[in-house]
């Protein structure tokens, strides 16, 4: 297994965060975590990127526990829902102070440019570029490291139909190339698109677990979202 | 580690000159240069008193006799009336007003702004000179005035513009910078690398130790000031920076907008540099200033300029503002390790 966890737990009060919970994934899966707002979904990503402490509970990933920070951060990359880049910076500036701190070549950015179609905005200042554009830049840093492991936030939250497009494209591609993803999302058509498992969450417990086939035919869909 | 710290820091004074900090960093030193320079004039001493006279007023022959005398010492304006002379007093037109004494006439009394003032000393020191010079007899009983800190207003004042400044950069530029941080999830963003939470610590205190030697540079580069024992007080300009730049970085922690540590930095701010700049002219506050660490900063710094003090004599406050520089580091690190309000 690629991702264990393990009774994972975090509340912030009586209602919200996650319930313990547990789950694999093996390599190269797709995995769409759902759920009404508050269910638990962005506690459990942000859990898994070390953004938040759980309570209680254990994740390890390829071997590595979750307390291992510096060890974990090249496993796994996270792009969050709104891209937290140095705003008053240029897209390369921002590549590069991550590809000094991962101690990666920096010939790797050049890679990253090309591969996310950023080459001519290399430049510019974060601040100037369009929600998707900083949502192409937010990807191509966390992949900066290649890191095995790539966790989504809403990535497409707020984009156009062509940019939500364009975001569809990049996460098959980057699943085609080898990666294991975790994305969370409110679409049915992205989950039908994208993933190949479901992962659904509701008030902060795990209520499904399978194929987004069986998913959409199962009642627990019907009586959520219908 | 010290790859990390060196990326970081000159990550954060990129910051400092992109988000326009940097103008602050130069503009206060500027301005307090501005504004030392109008306050202190190099011949001050020397300057002719301006004493003011009202026209109808029957002041003592003598005085009046000795005051016209006088004229290399005593500039002086006629006036209508009192009123008139009270409203150019308070414009700074005359230094003094002499009106008759009506319980004894043959003496005079002075009207200035205010009592306390260097001003006001050299009236008197003027006139008790002139009235030995006039009636002879007996000299004055203190012959002359030898002062402790043997300097001008500009470099008086100068330890209380340093701890401004190591203040301002640390309790109004470090939380909100912090904070920021905090707010647009940069730091967290930081935390998905394999820099380590001390490395970032570090890195933070430094660039704030960098933007202070700065500002204190930038000062002494415009005012030129004779700083006396130049190694120590470099190594106090150091410690204190050290400690402040860490209690900086400690409130911004204790928040989670910019706007909140802002407010949490001046609220911090003004009850450290007020009492202890104030210290000198109040006893209640020379009392209760040693307690605060800006003091324990001030106090050598003062003494290191103005009395040619070295660090050696400083030791308990150098050690006193180190334990709290890493008192604030420590619990930095904790509040970072819990992503406290992140």
């Amino acid at each position: 297994m690629l991702i264990e966890v393990h009774n994972l737990t975090k509340v912030y009060n009586e209602k919200r965060g996650l319930l313990p919970t547990s789950f694999e994934v093996e390599k190269k899966e797709l995995i769409a975590i759902i759920g009404h707002n508050g269910a638990g979904k962005s506690t459990l990503l942000k859990m898994l990127a070390g953004w938040l402490l759980p309570d209680s509970g254990e994740v390890s990933v390829d071997g590595i526990d979750l307390k291992n920070r510096t060890a974990l951060v090249r496993k796994v990359g996270f792009v969050p829902e709104a891209p937290n880049l140095f705003d008053f910076f240029s897209v390369e500036y921002n590549f590069k102070l991550f590809a000094r701190l991962f101690q990666i070549p920096l010939l790797r950015i050049e890679e990253t440019l090309e591969e996310f179609n950023l080459l001519p905005y290399r430049h510019n200042k974060i601040q100037v570029l369009s929600k998707g554009l900083k949502q192409r830049v937010s990807i191509g840093r966390s992949l900066l490291a290649d890191p095995p492991v790539l966790l989504f936030d809403e990535p497409t939250s707020g984009l156009d139909f062509e940019m939500t497009k364009e975001i569809y494209r990049l996460l098959k591609s980057t699943h085609a190339s080898g990666k294991t993803i975790l994305f969370t999302s409110h679409r049915p058509e992205e989950i039908k698109t994208l993933a190949t498992r479901v992962i659904l969450l509701h008030q902060g417990s795990l209520v499904f677990d399978g194929p987004p086939r069986e998913y959409f035919q199962s009642k627990i869909h019907e009586n959520l979202y219908a | 580690m010290i790859r990390n710290i060196i990326i970081l820091t000159l990550n954060d004074l990129s910051i400092a000159f992109k988000n326009k900090t940097i103008y602050l960093i130069l503009f206060i030193p500027l301005f307090v240069f501005i504004s030392l320079k109008f306050v202190d004039q190099k011949d001050a001493n020397f300057r002719k008193t301006n004493i003011g006279l009202i026209q109808n007023e029957k002041y003592p022959p003598v005085i009046m006799k000795s005051i016209k005398a006088a004229d290399n010492v005593f500039a002086i304006s006629w006036l209508s009336h009192e009123e008139e002379g009270k409203r150019r007093l308070k414009e700074k037109k005359l230094d003094g007003i002499l009106i008759r004494s009506e319980k004894e006439p043959q003496r005079v009394e002075l009207l200035v702004l205010t009592k306390a003032s260097f001003q006001t000393l050299a009236i008197v020191e003027s006139f008790s000179a002139l009235q030995v010079a006039v009636e002879g007899g007996s000299k004055n009983w203190i012959s002359d005035i030898k002062p402790l800190q043997d300097s001008g207003i500009q470099k008086q004042t100068l330890p209380t513009w340093i701890l401004m400044l190591v203040l301002l950069v640390s309790f109004i530029i470090a939380p909100a910078q912090v904070a920021e941080e905090k707010e647009k999830k940069l730091l967290l963003g930081l935390l998905q690398t394999p820099m380590r939470e001390s490395e970032w610590l570090l890195a933070k205190i430094f660039s704030g130790m960098i933007l202070i030697h700065l500002a204190v540079l930038f000062l002494h580069l415009l005012g030129k000031f004779d700083l006396g024992n130049c190694l120590s007080y470099a190594a106090f300009i150091g410690v204190g920076s050290f400690c402040f730049s860490s209690f900086g970085i400690f409130l911004g922690f204790l928040c989670r907008t910019q706007a909140s540590a802002r407010t949490l930095g001046v609220i911090f701010y003004l009850p450290l540099l007020l009492p202890s700049a104030l210290s000198d002219v109040s006893r209640k506050l020379n009392t209760v200033a040693p307690l605060l660490p800006s003091y324990q900063f001030y106090g050598p710094i003062k003494a290191i300029l103005l009395e040619g003090g070295g660090i050696s004599n400083f030791s308990l406050e150098w050690i006193y503002l180190i334990l709290v520089g890493l008192l604030a580091c420590f619990l930095s690190y904790r509040l970072m390790k819990k992503r406290w309000l992140m």
